[in-house]
């Protein structure tokens, strides 16, 4: 069982490694041309048209619930709910918008590139790039490195957007306080540096999800069941990587308010 | 042209290519027979640096290649052109960009119009014509593997590597490719490496036959010496062709 653990400690380091070499490519491939803009231009559209409703829709219910749910509890501890617009706000811009956005956009496009990356090598596709003299990781990484972060960036600012309306909607309608007093309340917790941060979270965010994807993705095993473990594997790495992140960044930006 | 000398890989504890030496002249057919599983494939993904070899060493024109990074490995590739498995076509892209996409790798240079008529002419050489514009999963199995064809021969290289060109294929589209790799080879004067189960094909097109088993080379030579060997393997595979022509 010890050896287990340990080779299994083993392959987990492997993978970390493997990861970080990718990123490290990454970071130089993103930098030097050629960059094909007309592929990320079409990433980016795939990333934040085929992402938006879906985004956009639960992020306003997952607002709805915490404006009502923490109403609901204030009003039991403390008999009084006048602290929630300002409260939710701030929940809502510094982790709600980015974070369900990214896990969205990892649940949809992180498994697609994933799923789209382990075909390719199981048909040798990314075999017949190379063969071609193509470098399989630049011509398929880069443009969807540029997307991901570009479209998480912007599905943020919109998701936040949407929350705060939504937010605003349910305590005029539910709690009863009018668009002034939230607004209002909203203004006194949320200043101008959560909207940047929650910005900055979403680049971070979205930069992962296209290098678990691939990484995943070109190790996948032959027939339809290493593509279906290359995507479980990619959006289940990507999905603890993100919540490990937030709470990585929201630590380092605590020293900033 | 072609030189492998002592080549052993292996992966993990499980060792498939076990000390492989064997020599390719200039403009030579050569077919590696073998059953499945016996590492014909990994030995053609080693020549072209798809997959390292653990020892051993690989010449292509003089020039060893085995220990060359993935960047000096691109220039090799220039030479080869290889036809996979699978049509290894790319999904997104009509048949004509599948075609024209090595072409204009390789050569940033050419005019459209050069890149039109080269792909014209390539998918001419492999006898398809009218299909330019239909993306690959809207023709048949056997002109996918075709168009692949089309796209190797299309960065005009000095060596042909076909890894089970016939495999999933009917008798009749069989026969074709067949004819197509000994036309090709004759006409652009390449060097061919086949790596097949096929027998019958090796018989009738092939300069040279290598046969591999479990890792290791049993028998080769021209086709009247591989008729006259004793080995058991090689029997059955006469059998299997004869048979198969009989029928």
């Amino acid at each position: 069982m010890v050896t287990a653990l340990g080779q299994r400690i083993i392959f987990s380091f492997s993978h970390v490694w493997g990861v970080l070499s990718l990123l490290a490519f990454a970071l130089w491939a993103a930098v030097t041309p050629p960059i094909r803009v007309r592929e990320t231009v079409q990433q980016l559209s795939f990333v934040i048209w085929g992402s938006a409703p879906v985004v956009l829709l639960s992020v306003s219910f997952a607002a709805a619930v915490t404006i009502m749910e923490a109403s609901f509890h204030m009003k039991i501890v403390v008999q009084n709910d006048s602290l929630v617009p300002g409260f939710a706000a701030l929940l809502i811009l510094r982790e709600l918008g980015v974070v369900v956005t990214a896990l969205l956009v990892t649940s949809r496009v992180g498994a697609g590139y994933a799923a789209e990356v382990a075909s390719m090598q199981v048909t040798e596709q990314i075999d017949a790039l190379k063969m071609l003299g193509i470098h399989p990781v630049r011509y398929l990484l880069v443009p969807r490195l540029y997307a991901s972060i570009l479209g998480v960036m912007v599905l943020t600012v919109l998701a936040n957007m949407v929350c705060i309306y939504v937010a605003m909607l349910v305590s005029q309608w539910s709690l009863g306080y009018s668009s002034g007093s939230f607004l209002m309340a909203m203004r006194a917790f949320v200043t101008f540096q959560d909207l940047v941060f929650s910005v900055i979270k979403a680049g971070f965010f979205g930069a992962v999800i296209p290098l678990f994807s691939l990484y995943f993705g070109l190790r996948c095993q032959a027939g339809a069941e290493g593509v279906g473990v290359a995507t479980t594997n990619s959006v289940v790495a990507t999905s603890v990587t993100i919540i490990m992140m937030d709470f990585v960044l929201s630590y380092i930006f605590s020293y900033f308010y | 042209m072609i030189r492998f000398e002592g080549v052993k890989k292996s992966f993990g504890t499980k060792e498939v290519l076990k000390g492989i030496t064997f020599s390719i002249a200039k403009g030579e057919i050569l077919f590696i027979l073998g059953t499945s599983g016996t590492g014909k494939s990994v030995l053609l993904k080693n020549l072209v640096g798809l997959m390292r070899p653990t020892s051993g060493k690989i010449w292509i024109n003089d020039q060893e290649v085995s220990s060359l990074t993935e960047q000096e490995y691109l220039a090799v590739r220039k030479k080869c052109g290889m036809v996979f498995q699978h049509p290894a076509l790319f999904d997104s892209l009509s048949i004509f960009e599948n075609v024209a996409f090595g072409l204009r790798r390789h050569w940033p240079n050419l005019s459209e119009s050069e890149v039109e008529s080269r792909v014209k002419e390539c998918l001419n050489l492999v006898h398809l014509n009218g299909i330019e514009t239909k993306l690959p999963q809207e023709i048949s199995y056997g002109m996918q593997k075709r168009v692949s064809l089309a796209r190797t021969l299309a960065v005009g290289p000095e060596i042909l590597l076909f890894d089970e060109p016939t495999t999933g294929l009917d008798p009749i589209t069989t026969n074709a490719v067949n004819q197509l790799i000994l036309e090709l080879s004759r006409r652009l004067q390449t060097t061919s490496i086949v790596v097949s189960h096929d027998m019958h094909c090796a018989l009738d097109i092939a300069d040279r036959i290598i046969v591999l088993d479990q890792g290791h080379i049993v028998e080769q030579g021209n086709v009247e010496h591989l008729k006259k060997s004793p080995h058991p393997l090689v029997r059955d595979f006469l059998e299997e062709a004869l048979s198969a022509e009989g029928a």
